[in-house]
């Protein structure tokens, strides 16, 4: 087991390391904006633009820039500075690393908890009022933009806007160690928001799965051994579908980690999506390949953990 | 110098909608009747915090770099430029730093300003200012490391400026604390003087600001120093990152300590100013007409410009003098480069459509030369009005005077002929594609054939419109807002014949008219105001005459804040609250 | 507690139908079972796949219920109708007076949770105040009960980690595990090889004297019949078309079925060379069956009065306990039996009993 964990580190820095490559390459080779014009403004003379990209290090040669970038990166830990601010990236990925794991984790927790249960209860009372209900939240579920969902949320909910106002609208986001009370009050609309989609899938995807497990031979046995429905359902059925899920899980944690961009945006959450955003809109490269890194590396670290958490969950994986 | 349109709304309104309600659907004329009106602030209330919402950060705290509108509207209230535009009168330049008015010299070589005494720099170098720090903060400019965008176009006539890269500047003089003279190599002070309202002439103290400029890029933006009413939190030692300014997240202001009233004519009623960073203008505007203390610095969505308009009309105020919108056409390859042409396709199009599609007259004037409301010229060039050209008399467009100018350009059947397919490029995003796509109708009325292409704001600057080689016919959704009132930074760039370069070029139409050319130099080196507006509004006829740019929009443009702000707008400025002017009911 | 009914039965099942609702029909799946155990007694039924056999012991435990399926008849479990029972009081004797023991134990055991657990809950689930670790001793105890070698360490094994024939004791040990007083087991040892399929008899027969239960045991296999039942009843078509003594059945069995089975499979007692005769055709569709005998679209003996008349299930004379539901007369069966046991094939024995004037065409 350590053998196989260490080799997917080392393949996962491979993998890093060509992100980046790829990032630098996409960044200056395709269609995008120019740092340095973007500072300058439209109509700086063609020495003032000069200027600026020297200063910014933008006139040295591609492999040399990108060498630059690496050995600070390997050596220093040095993710640069920002263009646009000034501000070692680093600081800002540490500054905005939280909201996004609080906002991630939350949603995590709140998609589970809805997912799970309507998906189990749908197919143990496959055709009622109840599945088609399920059906139709969860339709809507997907087919709703996360966006159009919050900006919906707020105009419902929100309390500087909303017809009801119950809970704190957007840009009321405080860290947790600032003061917790407020901190969750201002992430549960966010939560909800960012949770629909999943949730709606998750369900679904329960739903089949444990309509599938409980027509299986073993499912019979339970209760042939005269076990309750309840034990049959959740332990026997829940248990061997549910595999599937926490694989998925594991994996959308780890994109959205990277950052939620749209409902960062829409409830005003200082988040890494829209820190990335903002660096691409800015063409502020050292940010958006921070960023990029940083969202790789939890996609990554997902993949091991799910791999070898999926081991853990399903015994007869371990053979192999 | 011009900076191309940038505060466009997103959505489209339609004409039904929102203009029948103002009841101007259709009409050209400046409709000022329309929300909260331009104010000076006097006898607002002392006290409370002014928070601004944004979605977009700051470009540059540094005054040596800063560029942007929502730069100037910060840096309005933290430094104190020679002269500056008092919110009401965006035409004429008003002493800030300055004691007085500029005295230029005869030959107009030589601009000598007096410098109020009892200004003092803000912590942590609280000293007072001297004509030393504004002579540091334009030789800054050019520092490559700082590298301001305008400053070899609006102080590359002083004397020593071409070898400049960040020492003393032998043209800038100061025989004493309080005294500032610049010495120029050709009779250009009048636009210098106006050219110090940019946030270069900010004072920048030397002993605290060079080890900051030796850096690469200068990290003096991170450290500002206030001469303004407010300053930005910061700490013992005058960092202001992390605190004053948290990137993409906040701005902090406060008073600034060492600012006097007596030396200022800013109010400066409020006693804080929070700068929110983030967000999304459809929540942000809708924070602001229903909260308290808020503003809103994005252009707001035209539902919002509805319902401000329609439910909170004391909240909403239409700036005028927001810029100028056109369509260039490229008259350097063909067809475009016969003029009947681009007469004809100027008659055709219907500006009026263009306008209701973006939400009709409120959203501005229908334009009919290239200096607009505000700008020094703009009267002598046609006013409202216009210059009396016939394909542009129509604002709806004028399909027989189309088919005319067809016809005097080889195309009897008043349709063209010719096999080439015109590229188009505009700006994707509603309401801008739409008024791309309008443009495009026209030309497929008169028969061309089009290829439309829409794409990022800065896409269509760096690959398309102002890449020569790429060989784009037509550019509707480009235009310009000035930098200050000088009717040159409208024109000048953008018409001129010695401007066209082969990348990042300005001058889209690539317009090269010898006589228009030669009418801007001498017009360049006009002294005085009033002979300047006659110049170049001549200049802004002749340009209008050759059709080689469809002017089609004034722009006004809204700005909206809570029920119990009083909003002093920024006329020379988008219509930006001014932080020291604005003050809370 | 209530002793055996009166004829010893502890568990009697009588007239069971069970019918499935179908987008195509009603599948008649089960159209009218009877059969009796007693203590210490087993039953073997056989018939192919789609006889109704394993839906018939299903339904007897209370597996078959649903929105689709209906049911009719009386399965009796010491005197008590499991059909009409309240599902809570199903679910009592299920696993504890009643047990089931399935075909295939790598997917009847659930995979993700350990062998002793799965035992452990059986026993927790009908004895009230067990705890786990107790209930843990009882598995390890069951399981040597089973002779699975290294109970102690087995016990905390995955399903997958066991032999095909240790997976199959566990499971039996998992049934028994509350001391039933039925057992059923359906085709418990199809999916091993053969020589365990001999331990897996051996130790479901000693199981059976150990607890003194009844055991109902469902193959389609006469070799496991043969060795472990002490009475046989051969499903057709949903129906029990012939019920014997073990002895009996295959010594002179009198349905033209069972001859088929039995002649299809090698006998160490056929002559030499004789060949193995498979029976043509299919399984007849349980939404549409044949009209008249179920069988006679595939028997070589049919007769035109075969092709209307129904036959019931009727007792042989002269053999005791033997009964069958055919309209062949008696003398022939006993006739065409003798051909087919010498080596005859179908064709020769039918020969062998046509009347002249009824020669086929």
């Amino acid at each position: 087991m350590a053998a196989y964990v260490l080799r997917r580190v080392l393949w996962g820095i491979v993998l890093l390391a060509l992100v980046s490559l790829l990032t630098f390459v996409i960044f200056y080779v395709l269609p995008s904006a120019d740092p340095a014009q973007l500072r300058a403004g439209r109509d700086a003379s063609p020495a003032t633009l000069h200027e600026i990209r020297v200063s910014l290090g933008l006139d040295r040669p591609l492999p040399a820039q990108y060498w630059t970038y690496v050995t600070h990166l390997v050596f220093h830990a040095d993710l640069g500075y920002s263009y646009f601010s000034g501000a070692s990236v680093g600081s800002l990925l540490i500054d905005r690393l939280p909201a996004t794991i609080s906002l991630t984790l939350g949603a995590v927790v709140v998609w589970l908890l809805v997912a799970v249960p309507l998906g189990v209860i749908s197919a143990v009372r496959r055709g009622t009022w109840v599945d088609k209900l399920t059906t139709g939240g969860a339709l809507l579920g997907v087919s709703a933009p996360v966006y159009w969902l919050g900006l919906v949320a707020l105009y419902l909910f929100a309390d500087d806007i909303g017809k009801w106002p119950l809970l704190p609208g957007a840009g009321s986001y405080v860290p947790f160690t600032n003061n917790p009370g407020k901190w969750f009050a201002s992430l549960i609309l966010p939560w909800f928001v960012l949770a629909s989609t999943f949730a709606a899938v998750y369900a679904r995807l329960l739903r089949g799965n444990m309509i599938e497990v409980l027509s299986e031979d073993y499912v019979r046995t339970a209760r042939a051994k005269g076990l309750s429905e309840r034990r049959v359902v959740w332990r026997h059925g829940l248990r061997a579908a549910v595999t599937p899920l926490v694989t998925l899980a594991g994996l959308d944690i780890g994109l959205l980690l990277g950052g939620a961009v749209l409902t960062e945006t829409v409830f005003d959450i200082p988040g890494i999506g829209r820190l990335n955003y903002d660096a691409i809109i800015h063409a502020d490269y050292n940010v958006i390949q921070g960023t990029v890194l940083l969202a790789a590396c939890f996609v990554i670290v997902a993949n091991i953990v799910v791999d070898v958490g999926y081991a853990y969950l399903d015994p007869r994986v371990r053979e192999a | 110098m011009p900076r191309p349109v940038k505060r466009a709304l997103p959505l489209a309104l339609l004409c039904t909608a929102v203009a029948i309600a103002l009841g101007a659907c259709g009409s050209s004329g400046g409709n000022s009747g329309t929300g909260a009106t331009a104010d000076n602030g006097a006898g607002g209330h002392r006290g409370g915090t002014l928070t601004i919402l944004t979605s977009q950060d700051v470009s540059s705290l540094d005054p040596g770099s800063a560029y942007a509108s929502l730069d100037l509207n910060v840096l309005a209230a933290t430094q104190r430029t020679l002269y500056t535009y008092k919110p009401t009168d965006p035409t004429n330049i008003a002493p800030d730093l300055a004691a007085g008015p500029p005295q230029i010299s005869p030959d107009g070589k030589t601009l000598t300003v007096k410098i109020r005494s009892g200004v003092r720099f803000g912590p942590p170098v609280n000293r007072e200012v001297t004509s030393r720090d504004v002579a540091y903060a334009i030789e800054r400019g050019f520092n490559p490391h700082v590298a301001n965008p305008y400053a070899s176009t609006y102080y590359g006539d002083v004397v020593g400026a071409d070898r400049a890269t960040g020492g003393p500047i032998a043209g800038i003089q100061t025989p004493d604390d309080h005294t500032i003279v610049f010495k120029l190599t050709r009779p250009t002070a009048s636009l210098v003087a106006q050219a110090t309202v940019l946030p270069l002439s900010a004072p920048v103290p030397p002993e605290y600001a060079k080890p900051l400029d030796a850096k690469a890029p200068s990290t003096y933006g991170n450290h500002v120093v206030a001469t303004g009413p407010y300053m930005l939190t910061a700490d013992r030692s005058g960092t202001v990152l992390g605190t004053g300014y948290v990137p993409g997240r906040s701005l902090s202001f406060v008073r600034n300590p060492n600012w006097s009233a007596t030396s200022d004519d800013r109010p400066a009623y409020v006693d804080a100013v929070q700068v929110r960073i983030g967000g999304s203008p459809t929540v942000s505007g809708r924070q602001v007409l229903a909260g308290r203390g808020l503003v809103l610095a994005d252009s707001p969505t035209p539902e919002l410009v509805k319902q401000a308009y329609l439910h909170n009309r004391s909240q909403i105020f239409f700036s005028p003098g927001g810029g100028s919108n056109y369509a260039a056409l490229n008259t350097a390859i063909p067809p475009f480069d016969n003029a009947n042409l681009r007469k004809a396709v100027a008659a055709e199009l219907d500006r009026q459509q263009m306008r209701t599609v973006r939400g009709g007259a409120v959203v501005g004037d229908i334009a009919s030369h290239f200096l607009y409301p505000g700008v020094i010229g703009f009267e002598q060039a046609g006013g409202q009005q216009g210059t009396g050209a016939d394909f542009l008399a129509n604002p709806a467009g004028d399909r027989a005077l189309a088919a005319r100018y067809m016809k005097a350009a080889g195309y009897p059947s008043g349709r063209y002929t010719g096999g080439q397919t015109l590229q188009i490029v505009g700006l994707a995003g509603a309401p801008d594609s739409n008024d791309a796509q309008i443009f495009e109708q026209a030309l497929q009325d008169l028969g061309f054939k089009t290829n439309l292409k829409l794409v990022d704001s800065s896409v269509l600057y760096a690959r398309f419109c102002g890449l020569p080689k790429a060989r784009v016919n037509a550019c509707p959704n480009v235009g310009w807002i000035r930098d200050f009132a000088d009717p040159q930074t409208v024109l000048d760039v953008a018409f001129n014949g010695n401007d066209i370069s082969p990348e990042n070029n300005p001058n889209w139409p690539q317009l090269k008219d010898a006589a228009i050319d030669n009418a801007m130099s001498r017009a360049e080196l006009t002294v005085g105001t009033q002979e300047r507006a006659n110049a170049w509004g001549a200049i802004d006829r002749q340009i209008t005459a050759t059709a080689a740019a469809i002017p089609w929009l004034w722009d006004r443009q809204p700005n909206i804040f809570s029920a119990d702000v009083r909003c002093v707008p920024e006329l020379w400025n988008q219509g930006h609250c001014d932080f020291a002017y604005s003050s809370l009911k | 507690m209530s002793a055996a009914d009166a004829d010893g039965a502890v568990l009697r099942v009588e007239d069971l139908r069970v019918g499935f609702d179908t987008r195509e029909g009603l599948v008649q799946a089960v159209d009218g079972v009877s059969f009796a155990v007693a203590p210490g007694r087993t039953l073997g039924i056989v018939g192919e796949s789609g006889s109704g056999k394993t839906v018939a012991a299903t339904t007897a435990m209370g597996l078959s219920r649903g929105p689709r399926v209906r049911v009719s008849g009386r399965v009796l479990l010491d005197g008590e109708d499991l059909l009409g029972a309240a599902p809570e009081r199903l679910r009592a004797l299920r696993g504890d007076a009643i047990a089931m023991v399935f075909q295939d134990p790598l997917s009847a055991l659930h995979p993700l949770l350990r062998v002793g657990d799965q035992i452990g809950e059986a026993v927790r689930a009908h004895r009230a105040g067990v705890s786990r670790a107790a209930a843990r001793a009882r598995a390890v105890e069951l399981l040597e009960w089973v002779a699975i070698p290294n109970a102690g360490q087995r016990v905390d094994a995955y399903p997958h980690e066991l032999s095909g024939g240790m997976r199959q004791r566990a499971m039996i040990a998992m049934a028994l595990a509350n001391e039933p007083r039925v057992l059923i087991a359906d085709e418990p040892t199809t999916a091993l090889d053969v020589t365990v399929q001999a331990q897996i008899l051996a130790l479901l027969r000693r199981l059976r004297d150990e607890l003194g239960m009844a055991m109902v045991l469902i193959t389609h296999d006469l070799g496991v019949v043969a060795e472990t039942a002490d009475e046989v009843a051969v499903m057709y078509a949903g129906r029990i078309v012939e019920q014997a003594p073990v002895g009996e059945l295959f010594a002179a069995p009198r349905h033209p079925y069972t001859w088929g089975l039995l002649r299809s499979m090698p006998r160490i007692d056929a002559p030499a060379g004789a060949a193995l005769v498979p029976i043509p055709g299919r399984p007849p569709s349980l939404i549409h069956p044949p009209p008249g005998c179920r069988f006679h679209p595939r028997c070589p003996y049919v007769r035109e009065r075969h092709r209307s008349v129904d036959p019931a299930l009727e007792s042989v004379p002269d053999a005791p306990g033997h009964r069958v539901a055919c309209l062949l007369p008696e003398a022939e069966r006993r006739v065409a039996w003798a051909q087919l046991a010498a080596g005859a094939t179908p064709a020769q024995a039918r020969a062998a009993i046509e009347p002249a004037e009824e020669a086929p065409a």
